[in-house]
């Protein structure tokens, strides 16, 4: 297309924009509403993700020595998690530490356990294993050593993470998909109107020897402007949502919460929202063509 | 410049003939008037030139080119060629007469700057100067109709098909459409025209072409619209 012929289209393209005001807002608030939905879905699997892969990287297993166990007994445990390869980091908890931790993350639900006679917790190991999928493995070797009384480690809490995660994310995919077939649906739907508007317009283009993508161009344009405006809008809400919802969670205290930063975010839904909107705007605009160029 | 020969249509399997047996030939810078009751398949015939419509048999050459095998994206420039004339004008109300005429240029992909130098040219010929910046819909019939013409011509087409072009047109202002159907004619053009208007036949003493129930009946130089029936 010539330059001349470019400048012409885009200048028909907002024309047509403002021309049909409402049509326009009409398509444009679809477009917002499902990336709307779909960022605000995007966030939440994101951090889903990220959640479950940090829980992942946290699991420790949590040795109880038996209360019955002598100090040699002792000894030998630590020396022999100590020397294990497939340990990274070895730390004793003593039962003192133990009821000062529960403390603080149960304030005065424990009050009353203070003096050292009634603790009612044991001594403990908390173990790291070099990598995160040895857990399993390294806990059953431990399990048979001498003066270990209970252990426990996350497997089925990560497991169950991971099996939600993944429901969640087929779940989003679906939901996501469905979403874009309406949103091209109805773009579709809504340029095809304003086609129809000009349809008498199309037709004379076509008597005067306008080439189908001469008669395309504007059209094609008014959905990319329509995708890129309605996917700006959502950005910048989410962008700012998620701002104030980090922030909430920073000041409720909720640290437990890893979520990503707001500035990560952003940049994943830019490079989700943008191309989609663009995408739907265009393949909207390219559906509801066809049968009028047909002259 | 326009060969037609054994040309056959119909819409539809079960419809009835709408063209059949149409066969004759038109060369470079003839005048041909198209005359015959509605329904004849004046504007079907008028539709297949600039290949809206592909007869279902029979063969039919513009500028050379034949028209049942005209691949699709070849028609936009066949029809730069042609300038087309419509009895309800077919202009764009709402933008003005410039703006229309400039319209069929756009489309060739012409610049500002030949658009500015042409229209001006054109409008001039068809003898409304002063209307350039005139919306069309403030203008009358005649105005119109002289627009529609501007535009037809703009593009310098080596053939005017014009079906019904003083149709909704009082006589006088039918007579100046025609005059310059003339002019333009003068100046090189093929001009082809369909009407009923017996009156502007008779008196242009041109070539008539009567089609009546989907076939050609006469074909004569210099005929009139009486003489035919």
């Amino acid at each position: 297309m010539s330059a001349n012929g470019f400048l012409y289209a885009c200048g028909e393209a907002l024309r047509s924009l403002y021309r049909n005001k409402w049509m326009t807002i009409a398509s444009m608030g679809v477009v917002i509403v499902t990336l709307l939905m779909l960022g605000g879905f995007m966030i939440v699997n994101l951090n889903l993700t990220h959640i479950t892969q940090s829980v992942k990287e946290q699991v420790e297993i949590v040795l109880y020595i038996d209360d019955e166990a002598t100090i040699t007994e002792r000894n030998e445990l630590r020396q022999k998690l100590i020397a294990h390869g497939s340990l990274a980091e070895v730390r004793f908890v003593p039962k003192e530490e133990a009821l000062q931790r529960l403390k603080e993350q149960m304030g005065d639900v424990v009050e009353g356990y203070e003096a050292v006679e009634n603790n009612p917790l044991r001594d403990s190991f908390e173990l790291r294993t070099s990598r995160p999928e040895l857990v399993g493995e390294v806990a059953g070797e431990l399990a048979g050593y001498p003066a270990v009384g209970d252990l426990y480690y996350g497997e089925e809490t990560v497991d169950k993470l991971f099996t939600a995660t993944r429901a969640v994310q087929l779940v989003g995919l679906a939901l996501m998909i469905g979403l874009a077939v309406t949103a091209v649906f109805l773009i579709a739907h809504t340029i095809r109107l304003t086609v129809f508007i000009r349809r008498r317009e199309i037709m004379i283009m076509k008597y005067v020897g306008a080439t189908n993508w001469f008669i395309r161009w504007p059209f094609i344009l008014e959905g990319l402007l329509i995708g890129i405006l309605g996917a700006a809008l959502p950005l910048v809400v989410l962008y700012y949502v998620y701002q104030a919802s980090l922030e909430w969670v920073v000041a409720n205290n909720l640290r437990f919460l890893t979520l990503l930063p707001s500035s990560l975010i952003a940049g994943e839904l830019a490079k989700y929202l943008l191309p989609l909107g663009t995408g739907l705007g265009i393949l909207g605009s390219f559906f509801s063509m066809d049968r009028f160029l047909r002259v | 410049m326009i060969e037609a020969r054994e040309i056959y249509h119909r819409y539809d399997q079960n419809g009835g003939d709408v063209l059949s047996d149409i066969n004759f030939m038109i060369d470079r810078g003839e005048f041909v008037f198209f005359v015959g009751p509605s329904g004849a398949g004046k504007t079907t015939l008028f539709k297949m030139i600039i290949q809206e419509i592909v007869p279902r048999r029979g063969l039919l050459k513009v500028f050379g080119q034949d028209l049942t095998r005209l691949p699709r994206y070849r028609v936009p420039y066949l029809r730069r060629s042609i300038g087309m004339v419509f009895q309800d004008f077919r202009l764009l109300e709402e933008r003005t007469a410039f703006d229309n005429i400039a319209f069929a240029m756009r489309v060739t992909g012409a610049s500002n700057r030949e658009i500015r130098r042409q229209v001006p040219y054109v409008l001039e010929l068809v003898g409304l100067p002063e209307k350039a910046g005139a919306r069309v819909c403030d203008l009358s019939g005649g105005e119109q109709q002289r627009i529609g013409l501007a535009r037809a011509i703009i593009n310098r087409p080596a053939m005017i098909i014009a079906d019904e072009p003083t149709g909704n047109l009082d006589p006088d202002t039918s007579y100046e459409i025609m005059n310059i159907l003339r002019t333009i004619n003068i100046r090189g053009t093929t001009v082809l025209v369909a009407t009923h208007n017996r009156e502007i036949v008779d008196r242009l003493q041109k070539r008539v072409i009567h089609l009546e129930g989907g076939r050609l009946t006469v074909d004569e130089e210099k005929g009139a619209y009486a003489g035919v029936r």
